[in-house]
């Protein structure tokens, strides 16, 4: 049972992280990337391809964090151009619907390009004991690295400037315009750092288990649900969510079946939109 | 010369023109009133002005420069900063943190790094009384502390000229008097221009230098406060109901 904890803490660390950007993106410009898990997993491949080209494993994992950075302003120059000129109810709809299309064109040229092509990082060394459980060190390094990324993003929203501007804009967009902001701009920012963040995480997470080009609906699922339970536009919500989902979903796994896992945790993201709309830590208007 | 110029300014909701035919002036650091009844296109003009909206029709210009359709932020960049009928802040923030972000946005090219806009909110702060506040989120001030705040957001920027919005409303006479202390000294001490919208006679009376009737989306009548209050058309259309009010 703690073994499942653990795990379950491991994985909900990096649902959470990929959960950040897409909250980000929904809270500040009204658009839910449905191909978040595809930049994850394209930006895993570069990875994999560079490491098969001879290069580090750090110089690789700075190309696929640089490459899912890259693909957040691509979304941003292109395909999201036409959803701008929209507002309300048919900006997010449209948002759907052509990251939808993205997700797929990445997906089908992956698939037809590097159909076996995985990312597997092993970090060597024996297993360490937690609580009597033997954890894995690619597990424990995965988990690092996905907390130290959640502290710089709160030290980043809490005390610099540009944080706070991006805060401002997802609290109220035309005051924000009032003092100055231009909405836009941080929408950008935003979009190029959840590709970064995905790309993170697709990293972190080949460190526990292998990415392959089919790993992407299931990764923009998980996010979507933590997304959805953490609240829009929350980054401690998605925190929260992500950690108790993870147990959740590694829990249910073993007791029950896998199968039966991913149910659960709709169940759970539609019972927070029915009691709670604003998400675990949001407030009520 | 005048700072800004609203030339044969319209701006149509769907069959309703909120705002219709407009020319207004504003020279160089004069402190402008406009009042009228509800509805009569009050606000729709300072929007109009900082972008919020866009005219249907006419022009609007700034400084020498053309701003009918410029957005929000670009106009507050230009130098002209607005405070709402509504208080609109930033509740997760301190009021430091809020007066701040109008100093490092709310000026083109200013390149001010963070702990210089730090530095300028403190000194808005301090001008508009709150400087022992300056730590607090917003929620814990209440509603003339709110107000203030807005002012100094407003004024941290340095902007040219101030869109004021019934920032008086619901103010006992005490507050009163500080507001009004406040926007004068804004006035005298940084030469800014400042069109203000307001209910409260009392306070145009003592702090406007010319005030424009609006009724309907057009200009009834404009001129010094004296003079404007004792024009036949205000008395019927406005202030007798003004005065029931009271
Ligand atoms: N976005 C909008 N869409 C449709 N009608 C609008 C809109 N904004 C304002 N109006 C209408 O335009 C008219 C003028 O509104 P405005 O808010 O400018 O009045 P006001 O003079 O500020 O009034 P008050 O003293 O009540 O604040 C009103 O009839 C209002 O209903
Ligand atoms: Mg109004």
């Amino acid at each position: 049972m703690i073994a499942n904890i653990l795990d379950g803490i491991v994985l909900g660390l990096q649902f959470g992280l990929l959960a950040v950007g897409l909250t980000l993106v929904y809270g500040l410009g009204g658009v839910l990337n449905l191909a978040h898990g595809q930049m994850a997993v394209a930006a895993a491949m570069v990875v994999a391809l560079a490491q098969a080209a001879g290069l580090p494993i750090w110089l690789a994992a700075g190309l696929g964090l640089l490459a899912g950075g890259l693909m957040g302003l691509i979304l941003d120059l292109t395909i999201l151009r036409p959803v701008y000129r929209l507002r309300g109810e048919a900006r997010v709809l449209l948002s759907l619907l052509l990251t939808l299309g993205v997700s797929f064109t990445v997906e089908g040229f992956l698939n037809w390009r590097y159909a076996l092509g995985a990312l597997s990082l092993r970090i060597g060394g024996g297993a360490v004991e937690i609580l009597g459980v033997p954890m894995r060190r690619g597990s424990l390094a995965a988990s690092a690295i996905t907390l130290a990324t959640f502290a710089a993003l709160f030290l980043f929203f809490r005390y610099t400037s540009l944080g706070r501007a991006v805060r401002s804009v997802i609290e109220d967009q035309e005051g924000a315009r009032l003092v100055g902001i231009y909405p836009h701009r941080m929408l950008r920012l935003i979009l190029v750092l959840s590709g970064v963040l995905a790309a993170l995480v697709a990293i972190t997470r080949a460190m526990v288990t292998p990415i392959d080009v089919h790993s992407g609906l299931s990764i923009t699922t998980f996010a979507l649900i933590v997304t959805v339970v953490g609240g829009l536009g929350n980054v401690a919500g998605a925190l929260l969510a992500g950690l108790i989902l993870g147990i959740v979903n590694a829990v249910a796994a073993d007791l029950i079946g896998t199968y039966i896992s991913l149910i659960i945790l709709l169940g759970a993201a539609a019972l927070t939109i029915l009691t709670r709309p604003a998400g675990l830590l949001g407030v009520r208007e | 010369m005048a700072l800004l110029e609203l030339d044969q300014v319209h701006k149509h909701f769907g069959g309703l023109a909120a705002v219709n035919g407009v020319n207004v002036r504003a020279d160089d650091g004069e402190i402008l009133a406009i009042v009228g009844p509800n509805g009569a296109g009050k606000s729709t003009l300072l929007k109009l002005i900082v972008g919020l909206e866009t005219p249907t029709r006419g022009a609007i210009r700034f400084a020498g420069q053309e701003i009918t359709q410029a957005p929000p932020h670009r106009v507050r960049q230009m130098g002209i900063a607005m405070v709402q009928q509504t208080p609109r802040h930033f509740a997760s923030m301190t009021a430091l943190e809020n007066v701040a972000l109008g100093a490092l946005f709310g000026r083109a090219g200013a390149h001010r790094q963070e702990e210089q806009a730090l530095e300028l909110a403190g000194e808005a702060l301090s001008f508009v009384g709150l400087a022992d506040r300056r730590h607090d989120l917003v929620g814990h001030l209440n509603l003339h502390e709110q107000r203030f705040l807005e002012l100094a957001r407003a004024i941290a920027g340095g902007p040219r000229l101030l869109a004021l919005d019934e920032v008086m409303a619901g103010l006992n006479d005490t507050e009163l008097e500080a507001s009004i202390a406040i926007i004068r000294a804004i006035r005298d001490q940084f030469n800014m221009t400042i069109i203000w919208v307001e209910h409260v006679m009392k306070a145009v009376m003592s702090l406007a230098e010319r005030v424009v009737v609006l009724d309907f989306g057009t200009i009834l009548t404009e001129g010094l406060p004296a003079e404007v209050m004792r024009h036949p058309a205000v008395v019927k259309a406005y202030l007798g109901q003004e005065m029931n009010h009271a």
